[in-house]
């Protein structure tokens, strides 16, 4: 983090200095990870990994080409950038479709932090105090004696960028983001179940343990796990069911965010030539945000994109119309439209592609113990884990806990499972929509030819989907 | 100049109180042409380097890393890894190897590598395009690359150790699938990759990708669900068999008592004809080098002899656990401390050619590709057969469509039947096609 306060000076002399290219972007990021690992009481791993770096990124001829480098003297990002306008100029001998330009988008200029004082504040926790969560997370999980394995894992990602364009961009940003995870495993006669919590924020340590502290998540997990255990099967069927938020943001994110994705959509996603029609109930207006919406912290904070466009608010869909893709300035160019703000790269040696961030959908009237009474027989959703989606919008996702609803009361608990439907017709059959929001979607990671930090959520929402499956 | 860097980081950590010191360095240089629907895409370079700094304060393990390779910035990752260390728990299993002779492995580097430059990677690619488009012209590409890289790894520890090496990598992919009328074929993918230049052979690779996707067009549905054989070809074997092998030796698994294997050393786990090789000083695969991630010598370890299970794999740290010696399978990058797991994954090639494992098929299907899941913990898997064709009586009868096929691998070892002389090298796996019976079959 040395050579922080020149690199903006050196990339814009060396982007004034070139003539040939029709774009040239440089980007610098500086970023420090760290990691705590326990498994059944001992430490399983322990580091942290500073990265720093300058991508340089350039449209020559109507091709892209990009170069980084470790080393971000003068000299050598000029080498890089001679290095990334050859490479295009190479393509372009034998590349046929040619980009056509970049969308007109207002340029930012100035320097952010993604979240209010988080970004020193994180540097100066010291690593002694993250071993320690780490370690009495771990335990805390096992406190329920069925509990044989558990695993506890502290992360955080603190970055400092630079982005700046021959189009006028100028952009530094302090970002921070940290994450706690909880895994407990239990086990008896044949029988195991596992149970997660975890959070991850954009934000500083105090914001992490915000909503609760380490232990309170860690027992959480052991909790739940136990009770797990002895929890029955659910039977295979279409029903009534109430997805809690962190199901919401899956949904949303896999099911319908990748397929708006625009170079998705130019690949043939199913929702090519569906802007202006109805694609969902007229309770649901789902968005995609570089910015926190609602509540504070969201784990896909970003506020300015790497092109350097703001990150703002987009409706992709609207009480129930299909609004908008998610664009980078070439797909918008391409689609006649503005950038959403979506271009994103994970690592300085990564070129920014169209990326999610936070991914929503809105609140709506209803109180979760009115939907619950108003549900003669169904189930409540929760705890999402991984899952599948494919560019039809069919999902299957599992979930860790479903409890039953009859006659407009819970009345047990059961066993995870997995859902599955197409993520359209779930959508078409919301009819009730309530009214407190939550993220719950940080601590994943979304891969897409990179990693990206995003985070999803909304309020519980009633709908119907198949329910069934076997869920570990 | 690495040397004398890793040099400084260990007498750095000394000096400030570290029992035991280890410095890795990684530096690459590399090249690299995409591919996106049926044209290129974008062409890229980078120049990397990267320490990790690993000290043990009395048991204590710290780790810090950098990608900067300046004497000032090593000082300061170093007091940094052995203020890591200080908060960090003991564990008496922590150590470092000691120097040992290790021979330089030949045939990882080609000088030429030097003068192959990011125009280069984009003539490859494109030539692996033109090359799949032209063998037929219902195929379409979804995505590919080329990759070229050179790197070199060093390291220096308290123990007196001090190795580099440097080796050359070519390597490349191609994924898409073939169209006709409204038929889409079973998406496939093939890589290939190389130490040497003369070695690059897109062509193949591209052949191999087209011949599969226009052989898996105008599939049909199976009139029933059977049980039978399943041939897989040396990829499909990489997507269902690798894994859960690599996880079953991995010693780390069995310590932590998710591997299948543990307590079965000497014991048959799978057919006479299945000999597995971990080995990374067999230079055709990619993973090919002389020394492991914490310097000690690579060898040639046999796993599986003719069904049995002979050893685990293990790095320093888990070898000590259970009273062993390191059998050279530290890995990972300059950014974690070492883990443990395979280099070049090799199964030793049988005595059939493929056409006579085909042959020899009363009723089965031959897998080009799987999608779904497999547990590597307890071998069960379940999915969809890709590129999938019907035999019957020793004869391709047709291209199949919604298939599912679903087991435990650790059982279909056992009955494995047959196993090709020809053999793949898929990165850094050698594998054979492998036939196996009493398979189910579950038609859509």
């Amino acid at each position: 983090m040395h050579t922080d306060i020149y690199v903006a000076d050196s990339l814009r002399s060396m982007i004034s200095s070139s003539k040939s290219a029709t774009y040239i972007e440089g980007r610098y990021q500086s970023r420090v990870t760290s990691e705590v690992n326990f498994i059944n009481g001992e430490l399983e791993r322990i580091r942290v990994v500073e990265t720093s770096g300058c991508g340089i990124r350039v449209l020559v001829d109507g091709c892209w080409g990009f170069s980084s480098t470790s080393n971000v003297s003068d000299a050598a990002l000029k080498e890089s950038l001679h290095e990334a306008t050859s490479a295009a100029h190479v393509l372009s001998q034998s590349k046929k479709t040619k980009v056509k330009g970049l969308a007109q988008s207002k340029m930012v200029t100035g320097s952010f932090k993604t979240a209010q004082n988080s970004y020193n504040n994180l540097l100066d926790i010291e690593i002694d105090q993250k071993v320690q969560v780490a370690r009495e997370g771990e335990k805390a999980a096992r406190s329920n004696r069925e509990v044989k394995t558990a695993s506890c894992v502290y992360r955080d990602m603190v970055d400092h960028k630079v982005i700046v364009n021959s189009d006028g961009a100028n952009v530094e940003i302090y970002d921070s983001k940290p994450e706690f995870n909880i895994t407990a495993i239990a086990k008896k006669g044949g029988q195991s179940a596992t149970a997660h919590e975890g959070v991850c924020v954009t934000g500083g340590w105090d914001d992490l343990f915000k909503k609760r502290s380490h232990l309170e998540c860690a027992i959480a997990a052991s909790e739940r796990v136990a009770k797990l255990l002895d929890a029955r099967h659910v039977s295979g069927k279409k029903a009534t069911v109430i997805l809690d938020p962190a199901m919401v943001g899956l949904l949303s994110h896999e099911a319908i965010g990748h397929t708006v994705e625009a170079d998705f959509v130019l690949s043939g996603s199913v929702v090519k030539d569906k802007i202006g029609s109805k694609v969902a109930s007229d309770l649901v207006t789902l968005v995609d945000s570089g910015r926190s919406e609602i509540a504070s912290n969201a784990g896909g904070t970003i506020i300015v994109d790497d092109e350097g466009v703001v990150a703002g608010r987009t409706a992709i869909i609207e009480k129930g119309i299909l609004k908008s893709f998610l664009h980078n300035r070439e797909s918008a160019m391409i689609f006649g439209t503005a950038s959403t703000g979506s271009a994103r790269a994970f690592q300085y040696s990564d070129e920014p592609l169209i990326r999610m961030r936070n991914t929503y959908i809105e609140p709506g009237p209803d109180k979760l113990t009115d939907m619950i009474k108003e549900t003669k027989y169904g189930y409540i959703i929760k705890g999402a884990r991984n899952g599948q989606a494919d560019a039809n919008g069919e999902f299957m996702f599992g979930a860790e806990e479903v409890f039953l609803i009859e006659k407009g009361e819970v009345t047990e608990l059961l066993r995870g499972a997995s859902i599955s439907g197409n993520a359209f017709e779930v959508l078409q059959s919301i009819d009730m929509v309530g009214n407190e929001f939550q993220y719950d979607m940080g601590t994943g990671y979304c891969g897409k030819y990179q990693p990206a930090k995003v985070d999803g959520g909304g309020p519980y929402i009633r709908c119907t989907a198949v329910i069934g499956g076997l869920q570990q | 100049v690495i040397l004398e860097l890793l040099h400084y980081a260990v007498k750095q950590a000394e000096s400030l109180g570290a029992s035991d010191v280890e410095a890795y360095a990684a530096t690459s240089s590399e090249s690299e042409a995409f591919m996106e629907n049926n044209d290129l895409k974008q062409a890229k370079s980078q120049r990397v380097g990267a320490i990790g700094i690993r000290v043990l304060l009395g048991g204590s393990l710290g780790f810090y890393s950098i990608n900067d390779l300046t004497k000032s910035r090593i000082r300061e990752a170093t007091a940094m890894a052995i203020k890591i260390a200080r908060a960090s728990p003991r564990d008496r299993h922590n150590a470092l190897p000691g120097k040992s002779k290790g021979k330089a492995l030949r045939g990882i580097y080609d000088k030429n590598a030097e003068l192959f430059q990011t125009s280069d990677a984009a003539k490859m690619a494109a030539e692996m395009l033109e090359a799949a488009k032209s063998y037929d012209n219902r195929i379409s590409v979804d995505s590919g690359n080329f990759n070229a890289e050179i790197a070199t790894h060093a390291l220096a520890n308290s123990n007196g150790m001090e190795l580099k090496e440097r080796a050359s990598v070519f390597s490349w992919s191609i994924m898409g699938m073939a169209v006709e009328n409204g038929d889409i074929s079973s998406f496939d993918y093939q890589l290939g990759g190389s130490h040497f230049v003369k070695d690059i052979d897109v062509f193949s690779t591209a052949t191999e990708f087209a011949e599969t996707v226009v052989n898996s067009l105008g599939t049909r549905k199976i009139e029933q669900s059977f049980k039978g054989e399943m041939l897989l070809t040396p990829m499909a074997a990489n997507e269902m068999i690798v894994e859960v092998i690599a996880h079953a030796i991995n010693s780390d698994a069995v310590q932590k008592k998710s591997s299948h294997f543990a307590g079965k050393i000497g014991k048959q786990v799978a057919s006479e004809l299945l000999t597995v090789e971990d080995d990374a000083t067999n230079v055709q695969g990619l993973s090919a080098s002389s020394f492991d991630r914490e310097g000690v010598p690579h060898r040639r370890n046999i796993v599986i002899e003719k069904g049995m299970l002979k050893k685990f794999l293990y790095n320093t740290y888990t070898a000590r656990k259970d009273g062993v010696m390191s059998t050279g399978n530290a890995s990972g990058s300059t950014s974690s401390p070492p883990l443990v797991s395979t280099t070049n994954f090799l199964i030793k090639p049988g005595r059939s050619n493929v056409d006579k494992l085909v042959s020899e098929i009363r009723q089965g299907i031959i897998i080009s590709r799987f999608s779904g899941n497999v547990d590597p913990v307890n071998g069960d898997f379940s999915g969809v057969v890709k590129g999938g064709r019907f035999v019957r009586n020793g004869t391709i009868q047709y291209a199949v469509k919604e298939v599912m096929v679903a087991g435990n691998i650790f059982k279909a070892l056992s009955r494995l039947n047959g196993i090709s002389k020809e053999r793949k090298v898929i990165y850094d796996s050698m594998l054979p096609y492998m036939r196996f019976d009493g398979m189910s079959f579950t038609a859509g």
